[in-house]
Protein backbone atom coordinates (compact mmCIF):
# COMPACT_ATOMS: atom_id res chain seq x y z
CA UNK A 1 0.00 0.00 0.00
CA UNK A 2 1.39 3.39 -1.16
CA UNK A 3 1.42 6.78 1.47
CA UNK A 4 -0.93 8.12 -0.77
CA UNK A 5 -3.70 5.19 -0.11
CA UNK A 6 -2.70 5.19 3.56
CA UNK A 7 -3.10 9.14 3.76
CA UNK A 8 -6.79 8.77 1.83
CA UNK A 9 -7.38 6.12 4.40
CA UNK A 10 -6.99 8.46 6.98
CA UNK A 11 -8.61 11.04 5.59
CA UNK A 12 -11.54 8.71 4.85
CA UNK A 13 -11.48 7.43 8.27
CA UNK A 14 -12.13 11.45 9.46
CA UNK A 15 -14.08 12.63 7.24
CA UNK A 16 -16.40 9.87 7.63
CA UNK A 17 -19.07 10.04 11.08
CA UNK A 18 -18.18 9.45 14.50
CA UNK A 19 -16.28 6.19 13.86
CA UNK A 20 -18.14 2.93 15.74
CA UNK A 21 -17.08 2.52 18.75
CA UNK A 22 -16.02 -1.25 18.11
CA UNK A 23 -14.04 0.22 15.89
CA UNK A 24 -11.98 2.23 18.04
CA UNK A 25 -12.27 -0.38 21.05
CA UNK A 26 -10.38 -2.97 18.41
CA UNK A 27 -7.83 -0.22 17.66
CA UNK A 28 -6.08 -0.18 20.64
CA UNK A 29 -5.60 -3.69 21.01
CA UNK A 30 -4.51 -3.66 17.08
CA UNK A 31 -1.44 -1.42 18.00
CA UNK A 32 0.88 -3.15 20.55
CA UNK A 33 0.71 -6.37 18.55
CA UNK A 34 1.78 -3.97 15.47
CA UNK A 35 5.06 -3.10 17.02
CA UNK A 36 6.92 -5.97 17.87
CA UNK A 37 6.13 -7.36 14.33
CA UNK A 38 7.40 -4.41 13.09
CA UNK A 39 10.46 -4.46 14.06
CA UNK A 40 12.68 -6.53 12.26
CA UNK A 41 15.62 -4.58 12.54
CA UNK A 42 17.85 -6.75 14.44
CA UNK A 43 19.04 -9.78 12.89
CA UNK A 44 17.72 -13.41 14.78
CA UNK A 45 20.00 -13.96 17.38
CA UNK A 46 20.20 -10.61 18.40
CA UNK A 47 18.41 -9.28 21.33
CA UNK A 48 19.92 -6.28 21.62
CA UNK A 49 16.50 -4.27 20.11
CA UNK A 50 14.38 -6.36 22.41
CA UNK A 51 16.49 -5.87 25.51
CA UNK A 52 16.11 -1.96 25.29
CA UNK A 53 13.00 -0.75 23.91
CA UNK A 54 11.02 -3.20 25.39
CA UNK A 55 12.32 -3.27 28.52
CA UNK A 56 11.60 0.77 28.71
CA UNK A 57 8.71 0.02 27.13
CA UNK A 58 7.58 -2.45 30.75
CA UNK A 59 9.25 0.19 32.64
CA UNK A 60 6.53 1.99 31.37
CA UNK A 61 3.66 -0.05 33.18
CA UNK A 62 2.63 0.88 36.78
CA UNK A 63 3.54 4.33 38.18
CA UNK A 64 3.00 5.16 41.67
CA UNK A 65 0.72 8.35 41.90
CA UNK A 66 -1.08 7.98 38.97
CA UNK A 67 -4.22 10.11 37.93
CA UNK A 68 -7.48 8.17 36.17
CA UNK A 69 -7.14 8.07 32.71
CA UNK A 70 -8.71 10.67 30.61
CA UNK A 71 -11.09 8.23 28.90
CA UNK A 72 -12.14 7.95 25.68
CA UNK A 73 -13.87 11.60 24.69
CA UNK A 74 -17.34 10.82 23.14
CA UNK A 75 -17.15 9.17 19.49
CA UNK A 76 -14.80 7.02 21.00
CA UNK A 77 -11.73 8.87 19.46
CA UNK A 78 -9.33 11.19 20.70
CA UNK A 79 -7.53 13.97 19.09
CA UNK A 80 -4.25 14.00 18.25
CA UNK A 81 -1.92 17.05 16.61
CA UNK A 82 1.22 16.45 15.07
CA UNK A 83 3.24 19.53 13.97
CA UNK A 84 6.67 20.84 12.90
CA UNK A 85 8.57 23.77 13.84
CA UNK A 86 12.28 24.06 13.13
CA UNK A 87 12.70 20.86 11.34
CA UNK A 88 13.45 18.87 8.12
CA UNK A 89 10.53 16.43 8.08
CA UNK A 90 12.54 13.67 8.51
CA UNK A 91 10.00 13.45 11.65
CA UNK A 92 7.04 13.22 9.90
CA UNK A 93 8.25 10.78 7.39
CA UNK A 94 9.19 8.80 10.47
CA UNK A 95 5.77 8.77 11.68
CA UNK A 96 4.34 8.08 7.74
CA UNK A 97 7.36 4.93 8.27
CA UNK A 98 5.26 3.28 10.87
CA UNK A 99 3.69 1.48 7.64
CA UNK A 100 0.35 0.08 8.24
CA UNK A 101 0.44 1.21 11.81
CA UNK A 102 -0.76 4.16 10.53
CA UNK A 103 -3.68 2.95 10.02
CA UNK A 104 -4.39 2.58 13.74
CA UNK A 105 -3.19 6.29 14.41
CA UNK A 106 -6.07 6.92 12.11
CA UNK A 107 -8.16 4.60 13.85
CA UNK A 108 -7.56 5.61 17.39
CA UNK A 109 -7.02 9.31 16.87
CA UNK A 110 -8.75 12.16 15.06
CA UNK A 111 -5.50 14.11 13.19
CA UNK A 112 -6.96 17.73 13.81
CA UNK A 113 -3.14 18.78 12.30
CA UNK A 114 -0.55 17.74 10.58
CA UNK A 115 0.91 20.15 7.81
CA UNK A 116 2.94 17.69 6.30
CA UNK A 117 0.14 15.28 5.38
CA UNK A 118 -3.00 16.19 6.71
CA UNK A 119 -5.36 19.34 6.45
CA UNK A 120 -6.24 21.54 9.99
CA UNK A 121 -5.77 25.30 10.51
CA UNK A 122 -4.64 27.65 12.84
CA UNK A 123 -7.87 28.84 13.30
CA UNK A 124 -9.41 25.33 13.54
CA UNK A 125 -6.99 24.75 16.53
CA UNK A 126 -8.04 28.24 17.84
CA UNK A 127 -11.76 27.75 18.00
CA UNK A 128 -10.96 24.62 20.15
CA UNK A 129 -11.33 24.38 23.92
CA UNK A 130 -8.17 24.21 26.03
CA UNK A 131 -7.15 20.71 26.63
CA UNK A 132 -9.20 19.25 23.63
CA UNK A 133 -6.41 17.57 22.14
CA UNK A 134 -5.25 14.47 23.84
CA UNK A 135 -1.80 14.65 22.44
CA UNK A 136 0.41 17.09 20.51
CA UNK A 137 3.13 15.29 18.89
CA UNK A 138 5.52 18.70 17.71
CA UNK A 139 8.91 17.92 16.15
CA UNK A 140 11.41 20.47 15.62
CA UNK A 141 13.01 22.81 17.57
CA UNK A 142 11.32 26.55 17.75
CA UNK A 143 13.72 28.91 15.61
CA UNK A 144 10.96 32.08 14.95
CA UNK A 145 8.03 33.70 15.84
CA UNK A 146 5.77 31.43 14.31
CA UNK A 147 7.29 28.08 16.02
CA UNK A 148 6.83 29.88 19.02
CA UNK A 149 3.11 31.23 18.24
CA UNK A 150 1.87 28.11 17.53
CA UNK A 151 3.86 25.54 19.74
CA UNK A 152 2.41 27.93 22.52
CA UNK A 153 -1.25 27.37 21.37
CA UNK A 154 -0.96 23.74 21.05
CA UNK A 155 0.01 23.65 24.78
CA UNK A 156 -2.94 25.60 25.66
CA UNK A 157 -5.49 22.80 23.36
CA UNK A 158 -3.39 20.07 24.21
CA UNK A 159 -3.92 17.73 27.69
CA UNK A 160 -0.01 15.80 26.56
CA UNK A 161 2.70 17.30 24.66
CA UNK A 162 5.22 15.32 23.63
CA UNK A 163 8.59 16.81 22.19
CA UNK A 164 9.28 14.22 18.89
CA UNK A 165 12.55 13.97 17.53
CA UNK A 166 15.89 15.39 18.74
CA UNK A 167 15.08 19.32 17.93
CA UNK A 168 12.32 18.96 20.12
CA UNK A 169 14.26 17.32 22.99
CA UNK A 170 17.82 19.12 22.36
CA UNK A 171 17.63 21.71 19.85
CA UNK A 172 18.80 19.55 17.39
CA UNK A 173 21.31 20.61 13.96
CA UNK A 174 19.54 23.98 13.72
CA UNK A 175 20.46 24.94 17.51
CA UNK A 176 23.97 24.57 15.81
CA UNK A 177 23.16 28.29 14.25
CA UNK A 178 23.60 29.49 17.95
CA UNK A 179 27.33 29.45 17.02
CA UNK A 180 26.13 32.47 14.51
CA UNK A 181 26.05 35.72 14.97
CA UNK A 182 22.36 35.75 15.31
CA UNK A 183 19.44 35.60 13.04
CA UNK A 184 20.96 39.29 10.83
CA UNK A 185 24.49 37.50 10.50
CA UNK A 186 22.17 34.51 9.06
CA UNK A 187 20.43 36.62 6.71
CA UNK A 188 22.92 38.59 5.69
CA UNK A 189 25.30 35.40 4.96
CA UNK A 190 22.50 33.64 3.04
CA UNK A 191 20.95 36.62 1.03
CA UNK A 192 24.43 39.05 0.03
CA UNK A 193 26.92 35.87 1.03
CA UNK A 194 26.48 32.96 -1.25
CA UNK A 195 27.47 32.59 -4.26
CA UNK A 196 24.75 32.61 -5.60
CA UNK A 197 22.70 34.62 -3.78
CA UNK A 198 25.55 37.03 -4.32
CA UNK A 199 25.67 36.93 -8.03
CA UNK A 200 21.43 37.62 -7.69
CA UNK A 201 22.35 40.87 -6.26
CA UNK A 202 24.71 42.08 -8.07
CA UNK A 203 23.27 41.03 -11.24
CA UNK A 204 19.60 43.11 -10.01
CA UNK A 205 20.04 45.20 -6.85
CA UNK A 206 23.39 46.05 -7.30
CA UNK A 207 22.70 49.53 -5.10
CA UNK A 208 21.40 48.20 -2.30
CA UNK A 209 20.57 43.64 -1.73
CA UNK A 210 17.34 42.80 -1.30
CA UNK A 211 17.13 40.96 1.76
CA UNK A 212 12.99 39.70 3.36
CA UNK A 213 11.33 41.59 5.48
CA UNK A 214 9.22 40.43 8.42
CA UNK A 215 6.53 43.43 7.63
CA UNK A 216 6.09 44.89 4.76
CA UNK A 217 3.01 46.83 3.03
CA UNK A 218 0.82 46.91 -0.56
CA UNK A 219 -2.57 48.43 -1.10
CA UNK A 220 -3.96 45.03 -0.11
CA UNK A 221 -3.04 45.30 3.61
CA UNK A 222 0.42 44.60 5.44
CA UNK A 223 1.77 41.19 4.78
CA UNK A 224 3.94 39.40 7.85
CA UNK A 225 6.41 36.42 7.55
CA UNK A 226 7.86 34.76 10.69
CA UNK A 227 10.35 37.00 12.48
CA UNK A 228 13.73 34.88 12.58
CA UNK A 229 14.97 34.54 15.98
CA UNK A 230 19.00 34.97 17.19
CA UNK A 231 18.81 31.98 19.32
CA UNK A 232 17.31 28.66 18.82
CA UNK A 233 15.47 26.77 21.31
CA UNK A 234 14.54 23.64 22.38
CA UNK A 235 10.88 22.70 23.09
CA UNK A 236 11.08 22.91 26.54
CA UNK A 237 12.58 25.95 26.45
CA UNK A 238 9.33 27.69 25.35
CA UNK A 239 6.52 25.17 26.99
CA UNK A 240 6.00 23.10 28.87
CA UNK A 241 6.85 19.51 27.62
CA UNK A 242 5.53 16.00 29.03
CA UNK A 243 7.39 13.83 26.78
CA UNK A 244 10.63 13.59 25.00
CA UNK A 245 11.26 11.37 22.39
CA UNK A 246 14.69 11.78 21.20
CA UNK A 247 16.22 10.09 18.09
CA UNK A 248 17.12 11.77 14.76
CA UNK A 249 14.62 10.58 13.52
CA UNK A 250 13.19 8.18 16.20
CA UNK A 251 12.88 4.76 15.26
CA UNK A 252 9.49 3.17 14.46
CA UNK A 253 9.68 0.97 17.85
CA UNK A 254 9.86 4.38 19.98
CA UNK A 255 6.77 5.78 18.47
CA UNK A 256 4.94 1.82 18.94
CA UNK A 257 5.56 2.45 22.81
CA UNK A 258 4.55 6.22 22.15
CA UNK A 259 1.55 5.25 20.91
CA UNK A 260 1.08 2.37 23.22
CA UNK A 261 1.22 4.44 26.29
CA UNK A 262 -0.88 6.92 25.16
CA UNK A 263 -3.25 4.16 23.71
CA UNK A 264 -3.39 2.46 27.29
CA UNK A 265 -3.34 5.30 29.23
CA UNK A 266 -6.66 6.28 27.05
CA UNK A 267 -8.46 3.22 26.46
CA UNK A 268 -7.29 1.24 29.58
CA UNK A 269 -6.62 3.11 32.08
CA UNK A 270 -3.20 2.60 32.37
CA UNK A 271 -0.48 4.78 34.12
CA UNK A 272 1.12 7.12 32.16
CA UNK A 273 5.04 7.50 32.13
CA UNK A 274 6.02 10.49 34.76
CA UNK A 275 6.10 13.60 33.34
CA UNK A 276 9.34 14.34 31.78
CA UNK A 277 9.88 10.82 31.14
CA UNK A 278 12.37 10.12 27.81
CA UNK A 279 10.44 7.63 25.69
CA UNK A 280 12.44 4.89 23.89
CA UNK A 281 16.04 5.25 25.21
CA UNK A 282 18.14 3.32 27.58
CA UNK A 283 19.68 4.11 30.59
CA UNK A 284 22.94 3.05 29.90
CA UNK A 285 24.82 4.45 26.53
CA UNK A 286 24.59 2.90 23.28
CA UNK A 287 28.35 1.15 23.65
CA UNK A 288 25.67 -1.16 25.40
CA UNK A 289 23.77 -2.27 22.15
CA UNK A 290 26.44 -1.67 20.04
CA UNK A 291 27.37 -4.93 18.90
CA UNK A 292 31.13 -4.16 17.95
CA UNK A 293 34.20 -5.07 20.44
CA UNK A 294 36.06 -3.23 21.87
CA UNK A 295 39.50 -3.66 22.14
CA UNK A 296 40.55 -0.37 23.94
CA UNK A 297 43.20 0.73 21.80
CA UNK A 298 44.90 3.82 21.71
CA UNK A 299 44.58 6.41 19.02
CA UNK A 300 47.39 8.87 17.95
CA UNK A 301 44.95 10.99 15.11
CA UNK A 302 41.24 11.08 14.20
CA UNK A 303 39.84 9.17 11.16
CA UNK A 304 36.99 9.74 9.16
CA UNK A 305 34.96 6.94 8.12
CA UNK A 306 35.47 7.37 4.40
CA UNK A 307 39.79 7.70 4.68
CA UNK A 308 40.01 4.32 6.45
CA UNK A 309 38.93 0.77 5.56
CA UNK A 310 35.89 0.48 8.38
CA UNK A 311 36.87 -3.07 10.22
CA UNK A 312 33.33 -4.74 10.30
CA UNK A 313 33.36 -6.14 13.92
CA UNK A 314 36.15 -3.48 15.54
CA UNK A 315 34.60 -0.78 18.21
CA UNK A 316 34.25 2.02 15.66
CA UNK A 317 36.96 4.51 18.51
CA UNK A 318 39.35 1.49 18.37
CA UNK A 319 39.94 2.35 14.58
CA UNK A 320 40.06 6.38 15.15
CA UNK A 321 36.77 7.14 13.94
CA UNK A 322 35.27 9.94 16.03
CA UNK A 323 32.23 7.70 17.43
CA UNK A 324 29.74 9.41 20.48
CA UNK A 325 28.41 6.36 21.04
CA UNK A 326 30.08 6.48 25.02
CA UNK A 327 28.21 9.49 25.74
CA UNK A 328 24.87 8.98 24.00
CA UNK A 329 22.09 7.33 25.53
CA UNK A 330 21.02 4.02 23.46
CA UNK A 331 17.83 2.60 22.51
CA UNK A 332 18.26 2.86 18.83
CA UNK A 333 19.29 -0.58 18.12
CA UNK A 334 22.87 0.75 17.36
CA UNK A 335 21.75 1.30 13.50
CA UNK A 336 24.53 4.05 12.42
CA UNK A 337 27.41 1.85 13.72
CA UNK A 338 25.79 -1.82 12.31
CA UNK A 339 26.48 0.23 9.57
CA UNK A 340 29.93 1.02 10.09
CA UNK A 341 28.93 4.75 10.71
CA UNK A 342 29.61 6.68 13.83
CA UNK A 343 27.45 7.59 16.62
CA UNK A 344 26.58 11.13 15.66
CA UNK A 345 24.75 11.81 19.53
CA UNK A 346 20.90 12.14 18.14
CA UNK A 347 19.44 10.24 21.22
CA UNK A 348 21.34 13.33 23.89
CA UNK A 349 23.03 12.35 26.64
CA UNK A 350 22.13 9.53 29.46
CA UNK A 351 20.04 10.39 32.88
CA UNK A 352 23.64 10.79 34.83
CA UNK A 353 25.05 14.05 32.41
CA UNK A 354 24.23 17.55 32.15
CA UNK A 355 25.22 17.85 28.47
CA UNK A 356 26.47 15.03 25.95
CA UNK A 357 29.45 17.23 24.32
CA UNK A 358 31.08 16.86 27.56
CA UNK A 359 30.75 13.73 28.10
CA UNK A 360 32.68 12.97 24.88
CA UNK A 361 35.77 15.12 26.10
CA UNK A 362 36.12 12.73 28.89
CA UNK A 363 35.95 9.61 26.61
CA UNK A 364 37.76 11.14 23.76
CA UNK A 365 40.83 13.02 25.23
CA UNK A 366 41.71 9.66 26.95
CA UNK A 367 42.04 7.87 24.17
CA UNK A 368 45.12 9.60 22.69
CA UNK A 369 48.09 7.50 24.31
CA UNK A 370 50.01 8.90 27.03
CA UNK A 371 53.75 10.14 24.69
CA UNK A 372 57.32 9.19 25.68
CA UNK A 373 57.83 13.25 25.83
CA UNK A 374 54.40 13.86 27.91
CA UNK A 375 56.66 14.66 31.16
CA UNK A 376 58.61 17.21 29.77
CA UNK A 377 56.62 19.02 26.92
CA UNK A 378 55.06 21.78 26.94
CA UNK A 379 51.06 22.68 26.69
CA UNK A 380 51.62 23.44 22.79
CA UNK A 381 52.53 19.84 21.92
CA UNK A 382 49.49 18.66 23.66
CA UNK A 383 47.22 21.23 21.84
CA UNK A 384 49.45 20.04 18.48
CA UNK A 385 47.91 16.95 19.37
CA UNK A 386 44.76 17.54 20.17
CA UNK A 387 44.13 19.27 17.42
CA UNK A 388 43.57 16.37 15.26
CA UNK A 389 39.86 16.68 16.52
CA UNK A 390 38.15 18.92 14.19
CA UNK A 391 35.79 21.21 15.11
CA UNK A 392 35.55 19.76 18.32
CA UNK A 393 32.15 21.95 19.18
CA UNK A 394 30.04 21.43 15.94
CA UNK A 395 31.11 17.38 16.34
CA UNK A 396 29.88 17.45 19.80
CA UNK A 397 26.99 19.20 19.66
CA UNK A 398 25.78 18.50 16.74
CA UNK A 399 22.14 17.12 18.11
CA UNK A 400 22.09 19.65 21.30
CA UNK A 401 23.57 22.69 21.07
CA UNK A 402 20.26 24.50 22.50
CA UNK A 403 20.58 21.99 25.88
CA UNK A 404 24.40 22.47 25.96
CA UNK A 405 25.44 24.43 29.25
CA UNK A 406 26.61 27.34 27.51
CA UNK A 407 23.58 27.23 24.68
CA UNK A 408 25.42 29.92 22.33
CA UNK A 409 28.13 31.74 20.93
CA UNK A 410 29.23 34.71 23.30
CA UNK A 411 31.28 37.49 22.37
CA UNK A 412 34.18 38.85 24.08
CA UNK A 413 34.39 42.55 25.46
CA UNK A 414 31.05 43.79 25.74
CA UNK A 415 27.34 42.56 26.04
CA UNK B 1 36.58 47.92 34.36
CA UNK B 2 38.80 49.18 37.19
CA UNK B 3 36.71 48.03 39.94
CA UNK B 4 35.95 44.64 38.53
CA UNK B 5 36.75 42.03 40.56
CA UNK B 6 36.48 38.96 38.99
CA UNK B 7 35.14 35.43 40.07
CA UNK B 8 37.43 32.74 39.38
CA UNK B 9 36.72 28.80 40.34
CA UNK B 10 40.12 27.33 40.91
CA UNK B 11 39.92 23.40 40.47
CA UNK B 12 42.98 21.83 43.04
CA UNK B 13 43.93 18.57 43.31
CA UNK B 14 44.45 17.16 46.66
CA UNK B 15 48.05 15.29 46.42
CA UNK B 16 49.88 18.90 44.87
CA UNK B 17 48.23 21.83 44.23
CA UNK B 18 46.01 21.57 47.41
CA UNK B 19 48.91 21.00 49.59
CA UNK B 20 50.78 23.95 47.73
CA UNK B 21 47.92 26.36 47.90
CA UNK B 22 48.01 25.08 52.14
CA UNK B 23 51.82 25.77 51.54
CA UNK B 24 50.81 29.63 50.73
CA UNK B 25 48.74 30.02 53.29
CA UNK B 26 51.07 28.73 55.89
CA UNK B 27 53.40 30.91 54.44
CA UNK B 28 50.96 34.07 54.48
CA UNK B 29 51.89 34.75 50.64
CA UNK B 30 49.74 37.82 49.68
CA UNK B 31 47.55 37.25 46.88
CA UNK B 32 44.01 38.21 45.89
CA UNK B 33 40.72 36.73 47.10
CA UNK B 34 38.91 36.51 43.92
CA UNK B 35 39.33 32.97 43.51
CA UNK B 36 36.89 29.76 45.67
CA UNK B 37 38.90 26.60 45.46
CA UNK B 38 37.35 23.24 45.27
CA UNK B 39 39.53 20.75 45.70
CA UNK B 40 39.11 17.25 43.81
CA UNK B 41 40.78 14.40 44.11
CA UNK B 42 42.82 14.57 40.81
CA UNK B 43 42.91 17.06 38.11
CA UNK B 44 41.69 14.37 35.80
CA UNK B 45 38.34 14.28 38.32
CA UNK B 46 37.56 17.57 36.75
CA UNK B 47 34.90 16.62 34.25
CA UNK B 48 34.73 19.28 31.60
CA UNK B 49 31.08 19.46 32.58
CA UNK B 50 32.13 20.92 35.48
CA UNK B 51 34.19 24.05 34.06
CA UNK B 52 31.35 24.41 31.76
CA UNK B 53 28.58 24.44 34.25
CA UNK B 54 31.36 27.18 36.31
CA UNK B 55 31.12 29.20 32.80
CA UNK B 56 27.65 28.94 32.38
CA UNK B 57 27.12 29.63 36.39
CA UNK B 58 29.16 33.55 35.28
CA UNK B 59 32.38 32.64 36.61
CA UNK B 60 34.76 34.78 34.65
CA UNK B 61 37.54 32.18 34.44
CA UNK B 62 38.69 28.83 35.51
CA UNK B 63 41.96 27.66 36.54
CA UNK B 64 42.30 23.98 36.98
CA UNK B 65 45.57 23.21 39.37
CA UNK B 66 47.51 19.62 39.08
CA UNK B 67 50.50 17.80 39.89
CA UNK B 68 53.74 17.81 37.76
CA UNK B 69 53.78 15.83 35.05
CA UNK B 70 55.20 12.49 36.24
CA UNK B 71 54.37 13.48 39.51
CA UNK B 72 50.68 12.56 39.71
CA UNK B 73 49.66 10.37 42.36
CA UNK B 74 47.72 7.75 40.13
CA UNK B 75 50.54 7.83 37.78
CA UNK B 76 48.89 9.54 34.83
CA UNK B 77 46.12 11.29 35.80
CA UNK B 78 47.49 15.11 34.40
CA UNK B 79 47.68 13.88 31.32
CA UNK B 80 44.60 13.23 30.96
CA UNK B 81 43.71 16.10 32.26
CA UNK B 82 45.66 18.59 30.18
CA UNK B 83 44.38 16.36 27.01
CA UNK B 84 40.59 17.36 28.42
CA UNK B 85 41.53 21.12 28.78
CA UNK B 86 42.85 21.53 25.60
CA UNK B 87 40.12 20.08 23.81
CA UNK B 88 37.85 22.55 26.16
CA UNK B 89 40.14 25.43 25.18
CA UNK B 90 39.50 25.02 21.33
CA UNK B 91 35.40 24.41 22.57
CA UNK B 92 35.57 27.81 24.10
CA UNK B 93 37.24 29.63 21.82
CA UNK B 94 35.01 28.53 19.11
CA UNK B 95 31.69 29.69 21.42
CA UNK B 96 33.92 32.84 21.30
CA UNK B 97 35.42 32.81 24.84
CA UNK B 98 39.20 34.39 24.67
CA UNK B 99 40.58 30.66 25.46
CA UNK B 100 42.59 32.41 28.18
CA UNK B 101 40.02 32.35 30.65
CA UNK B 102 40.77 28.23 31.12
CA UNK B 103 44.41 27.91 32.35
CA UNK B 104 46.10 24.36 33.41
CA UNK B 105 49.22 24.71 36.08
CA UNK B 106 51.13 22.40 37.75
CA UNK B 107 51.28 23.07 41.56
CA UNK B 108 53.44 20.96 43.83
CA UNK B 109 53.03 20.48 47.12
CA UNK B 110 55.60 22.09 48.22
CA UNK B 111 55.30 25.31 45.67
CA UNK B 112 53.16 27.82 47.69
CA UNK B 113 55.09 30.29 46.08
CA UNK B 114 54.38 29.25 42.87
CA UNK B 115 50.67 28.99 43.97
CA UNK B 116 50.75 32.30 44.64
CA UNK B 117 52.54 33.72 41.35
CA UNK B 118 49.88 31.54 39.57
CA UNK B 119 46.93 33.23 41.08
CA UNK B 120 48.19 36.71 40.87
CA UNK B 121 49.01 36.22 36.91
CA UNK B 122 45.45 34.82 36.14
CA UNK B 123 43.32 37.29 38.05
CA UNK B 124 45.34 39.50 36.25
CA UNK B 125 44.73 38.14 33.07
CA UNK B 126 41.35 38.11 33.33
CA UNK B 127 40.62 41.84 34.86
CA UNK B 128 42.36 42.66 31.57
CA UNK B 129 39.89 39.98 29.69
CA UNK B 130 37.09 41.99 32.01
CA UNK B 131 33.42 40.30 32.82
CA UNK B 132 33.01 36.86 31.14
CA UNK B 133 30.72 37.60 27.90
CA UNK B 134 27.99 35.11 29.42
CA UNK B 135 27.10 37.60 32.20
CA UNK B 136 23.96 39.20 32.35
CA UNK B 137 22.40 37.06 29.92
CA UNK B 138 20.62 34.42 31.54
Amino acid sequence: MGVVDKLKSVFKKKDGEAAPAAEAKAAPAAAPKAAPAAAPVVAAGESTMDGSVYAKASALGPIPGYVPGLGAPEGGKIKVALYWAAACGGCDVSVLDSDEKILNIGAMADIVMWPIAADGKEKDIEEMEDGAITVSIINGAVRNSENEHMVKLLRKKSKLVVAYGTCAAFGGTPSLANLTGGAQDILDYVYTKTPTSADFQAQYHADKPVIPQTEIQVPEGTLTLPVLYDTVKSLDQVIDVDYYVPGCPPTQETLAVLLDAVVGFVYKGEALPPKGATIGTTKKTLCEECPRHKENRRIDRIYEPHEVDVEPDLCLMDQGILCLGAATAGGCGAKCTRAGQPCRGCYGPTDAVSELGASVFTAVASLFPVIEEDPTCKEDKIIEIMSSVKDPLGYFYAFSMSKSLIKRSVKEGGQ
Amino acid sequence: MADFEPRIVAFCCNWCSYAGADGAGVARLQMPTNFRIIRTMCSARVDPEHVLRAFSKGADGVIVLGCHPADCHYIGGNYRARRRIALLRMVLEQYGFDPKRLKLEWVSASEGEKFQKTIVEFVDTIKELGPTPLKGDE
